[in-house]
């Protein structure tokens, strides 16, 4: 796993007084055993420590859900949660569901769809379409929208965004932006 | 070579790419989370910044005490102006035009700050938490002085002075007329007078800013990373700034997570991180978080305008008279003074309105500059045109589709000049080829707007009010003055193109590619592009403007073409052979008699693989610097219906069509994309988003909790796109941009359409709003309007 090396980061909160915290994570089915900081959020220590960038960090406050990850079978905002409230837990993140090269079914709905364009709330996106998958959420219902109210995007205008989400859910009539030649 | 080794065939059927809608190759990397954002950059070695900003919005800088900061744990310096040595500390303006005054932000407070959220001090530290606590340990003693954030206040005599070495707040001003400037009304002529205004917004890409600087080649020269829009002139900043040669200065910026034109700016950061990289000989590292670039990163919109048209009888628009004033902020953004200059150059939109007067300003305020934001000045241009197009309509009892027929420009006055703008990149506007009347009949079509009147009753007997908004628009895009790339032929036949434009999302590695695809004849898989570096690309304009399709694209495929020549030259060198008897087809040559036969590129490589030309730095390659003296505009009809919850306020937006021309179309999947997309922020614009200060000049929306942007129940239920494809001369391939247009027409259709929902109502839809669902109930408790006025 990266970011094993010392960096001054980690140096220096060695070298402060700060109390840490043992905890014991599970991180993409490969188990972590780190010393942090009480204060080091949760979205740092993935990032910072672990080396997994593919969740982002948008507002740090919890609203714009490019941070979401899966704990413990649930979507979660990874920006609000210290590492140290993690202790015990099995962590999922999108370097965890890629496939060892391409893309995915989910992923391709995506693409196909054109569901994305800058990319950077993607992965938060695609978190929680993975965690509705595994509650087997219907594509028709309304809890569609619950989950996709939590995620901002500003390029898309969700529109396709919702094409590819019914579609990884299994829907079977596609909505498309009509268009005329 | 010899002749056995030339591959005789026909050359094969080239796919042909530009028009199809070709699946986006960037989408792998970004949906596997590993886009490469500048946050996602490994930086193990680099010490974190955080900025220490005004938390006054107008005061003298007494004293800046660091002791109590640099004893903080894990904090490696504190710097103030004091320790950070520039040459020149302005940031540039790239529309002062002459009689301007100087209003150029400076890197960093000396004695003065002037909005809450200008940089004072920079903790340096090991980690950002260290650095943030060190922060808040750096005692700044102000002098409040008394602010002023209104613009229109700002102007009166007495108001306090941002700059009280410039004797006022009026720091721009432009004057445009077309026609007969001193126009008036006639008997029987219909006046309408009235003042709009635009609230104040910000971008918000999801992507906050954020800059890495280092020294590099043995501490010689700078490197800054920087989620820029702009790398080249950045780096003309940063050698300016500094006093270095440009050769000692690269700028590379990764892929953007959004812009939207809040990176199309030289910011304070950009250039205070790189000089604590000179400073301590370090690299260091700036995140910009989300709370910081609600006060630090430039807004937009806000401007206030009055207008008075003068409209004949049968519903012509006789004149324009204009006078607008921006609230820009502070100080000057790098186009700052764009948005209000685009309101005279761009209102009349696809209207003649023979006569034009107009008047715009600048003026400063304590607030955050302002900058451009998708569409520029455009929206609020295009808003005022149309809510006046729809009172004169109600006044004069036409029908609001009728009265835009009459007022339109025909496709046989094209191509026409609008008269002078103002810009100082564009001395005139001049509307290329379209087709106006066609754009509106068709967005009507696809909107049934015939069929609207049923629908409205059928929402009001579900207790629904229906309204239904029209907007057109012409919009600058593809602007020049010009731009560079560079292809090179690579050893295993592949071409690798350098393209100065960045890709924010708009998918500009997909549509380079294509175009560089379909003029070599090659699959799109034989070609790579690389973006964002100056060291590749040392001379180029950017991205913005709507200009990285149609003028990034466009030098891309020019340099393509002549790669073909090199090719061409360097192979009939090697045969020696005659170079005209070389023929660029298919993607590969041809070889007319007596050696009959078809290379592919492939195969070129290969043979010129062993030629001197193709080694070290030089290679096969091609350069192409393309001059665009003249802007292309696109066109568009937007209607929007709304339906409002009288008894919540609650406002959707049920259907939503585009009908638009961008000329030749690259991809209409990203196309359609673009519009989708714009016409969504367009919508959070104006019943959404404000950025709000209180009197004293503290900023209330901090955050994203109070800075409401449309989510994913925003999106129309039912979006129609109709692409018309007319090229234009004025690009040599027929494009035009597409990027902004979503965003210009929402914020008039959606407005138009709020106020023929609340027909019955006596109020005023003079502005951008937002048209809240508080700002609905307040309407909604008007008084009704008198029903002979509808």
């Amino acid at each position: 796993m990266a970011g094993t090396d010392p960096t001054i980061e980690k140096m220096a909160w060695a070298d402060s007084n700060e109390s840490q915290t043992e905890i014991h994570v599970v991180v993409n089915g490969k188990e972590v055993h780190a010393s942090v900081p009480d204060r080091l959020l949760l979205s740092d220590f993935l990032r910072e420590r672990l080396g997994l960038t593919a969740l982002k960090v948008g507002c740090a406050e919890g609203a714009c859900g490019a941070c979401t990850i899966v704990i413990d079978g649930e979507a979660a905002r990874s920006c609000i949660m210290l590492a140290a409230q993690a202790e015990g837990a099995e962590i999922l993140t999108l370097e965890g569901i890629n496939a060892p090269q391409g893309l995915d079914h989910v992923q391709k709905f995506f693409q196909q769809d054109h569901a994305l364009q800058c990319g950077y709330c993607t992965p938060g996106w695609l978190m929680t379409v993975y965690a509705m998958i595994k509650r087997s959420v219907h594509p028709d219902s309304q809890e569609v929208g619950q989950y996709l109210s939590g995620h901002i995007c500003r390029c898309t205008g969700y529109r396709n965004i919702w094409t590819a989400v019914r579609r990884a859910l299994g829907a079977t009539s596609d909505e498309h932006v009509d268009r005329e030649k | 070579m010899t002749e056995d080794k030339i591959i005789y065939a026909r050359p094969p059927r080239a796919r042909r790419y530009v028009g199809d809608a070709v699946l986006r190759a960037e989408d792998e990397c970004l949906l596997r989370g590993a886009g490469g954002f500048l946050a996602d950059i490994p930086t193990p070695d680099a010490a974190e910044i955080c900025v220490v900003r005004s938390t006054e919005a107008q005061a003298v800088v007494r004293a800046i005490r660091k002791e109590r900061a640099l004893a903080s744990p894990g904090v490696i310096a504190v710097l103030t102006a004091d320790d950070l040595d520039f040459v020149d500390d302005a940031l540039p303006c790239l529309d002062m035009i002459p009689g301007t005054l100087d209003a150029r932000q400076r890197v960093i407070a000396r004695d003065r700050v002037r909005y809450v959220g200008q940089p004072v001090a920079l903790v340096v530290a090991a980690n950002r938490y260290f650095a943030e606590d060190a922060s808040a340990l750096v005692e700044v003693m102000y002098e409040p002085l008394p602010p002023v954030t209104d613009h229109m206040a700002a102007m009166n005599p007495g108001a306090a002075l941002l700059y009280p070495e410039l004797g006022t707040n009026i720091v721009y001003q432009v004057t445009q007329h077309d026609g007969n400037a001193d126009f008036a009304a006639r008997e029987g002529d219909l006046v309408i007078r009235r003042r709009y205004e635009f609230h104040r917004q910000t971008a918000v890409p999801l992507e906050p800013r954020g800059v890495i600087a280092s020294l590099i080649d043995n501490g010689e020269r700078l490197h800054v990373e920087s989620c820029t829009q702009l790398p080249q002139m950045l780096r003309t900043v940063l050698a300016g700034a500094f006093g270095l040669r440009l050769a000692q200065v690269r700028v590379t910026a990764p892929r953007l997570g959004g812009g939207f034109g809040c990176k199309e700016m030289v910011y304070p950061e950009e250039l205070l991180v790189a000089a604590v990289a000179r400073k301590l000989q370090r690299t260091v590292r700036w995140l910009e978080d989300r709370r910081e670039h609600f006060a630090a990163t430039t807004q937009a919109r806000e401007e206030t305008v009055d207008a008075e048209a003068v409209v004949a009888a049968d519903g012509t628009f006789v004149g324009l008279r204009l006078k607008g004033w921006a609230n820009i902020g502070a100080a000057f953004g790098l186009v700052g003074n764009t948005p209000i200059t685009a309101m005279g150059a761009m209102v009349r939109g696809p209207y003649r309105v023979p006569n034009l007067d107009a008047k715009m300003f600048s003026v400063v305020t304590n607030k955050t500059p302002l900058n451009v934001l998708r569409g520029a000045g455009a929206p609020q241009a295009a808003l005022v045109m149309e809510r006046l197009l729809d009172e004169a309509a109600l006044s004069l009892g036409i029908d609001r589709a009728e009265i835009r027929r009459r007022n339109l420009i025909q496709p046989g006055e094209l191509p026409l000049d609008r008269g002078a703008t103002g810009f100082a990149n564009a001395n005139h506007i001049i509307y290329d080829e379209g087709d106006y009347p066609r754009c509106l009949e068709t967005g009507l079509n696809l909107a049934e707007y015939d069929n609207f009147e049923s629908d409205r009753k059928a929402a009001a007997a579900r207790g629904k009010l229906r309204g239904l908004g029209i907007a057109m628009y012409v919009e600058i895009t593809a602007v020049g003055p010009y731009e560079t790339a560079r292809i090179a032929l690579q050893p295993d036949g592949t071409v690798l193109l350098f393209s100065s434009i960045m890709p924010v999302g708009q998918g500009s590695e997909t549509t380079q590619r294509q175009l560089v695809a379909e003029e070599l004849g090659i699959a799109i898989e034989q070609v790579a592009i690389r973006q964002g570096d100056t060291d590749e690309v040392p001379d180029a304009v950017g991205t913005f403007a709507s200009r990285g399709a149609a003028v990034g694209g466009a030098v891309g495929r020019m340099a393509a073409r002549e790669l073909v020549k090199t090719i061409l030259n360097c192979l009939a060198a090697e045969l020696n052979r005659d170079p005209a008897d070389l023929v660029w087809e298919g993607g590969g040559v041809s070889i007319a008699e007596p050696a009959e036969g078809f290379i592919p590129l492939a195969e070129i490589a290969a043979r010129l693989g062993s030629l001197r030309q193709f080694e070290g730095a030089k290679g096969i390659e091609a350069k192409y610097r393309i001059h665009i003296p003249k802007p292309s505009y696109s066109y568009a009809t937007h209607i929007a219906v709304v339906e409002i919850d009288p008894q919540t306020g609650r406002l959707e937006i049920p259907r939503y069509s585009v009908a638009h021309d961008c000329g030749k179309i690259v991809n209409p999947l990203l196309v359609d994309g673009q519009i989708v997309g714009g016409v969504v922020q367009g919508i959070g614009a104006v019943l959404r988003e404000r950025i709000v200060y209180d009197p004293e000049g503290k900023l209330l929306t901090r955050a994203m909790m109070d800075y409401v942007l449309p989510g994913a129940s925003d999106a129309p239920a039912d979006f129609k796109i109709s692409h018309m494809e007319t090229p234009t001369s004025f690009n040599p391939f027929g494009m035009r941009g597409v990027g902004e247009g979503g965003s210009i027409g929402a914020h008039a259709a959606v407005a138009n359409a709020v106020a023929d929902a609340l027909r019955d109502y006596d109020v005023a839809v003079d502005g951008s709003g937002p048209f809240t669902p508080t700002w609905i109930m307040e309407a909604l408790s008007r008084p009704l309007r008198d029903p002979t006025l509808r």
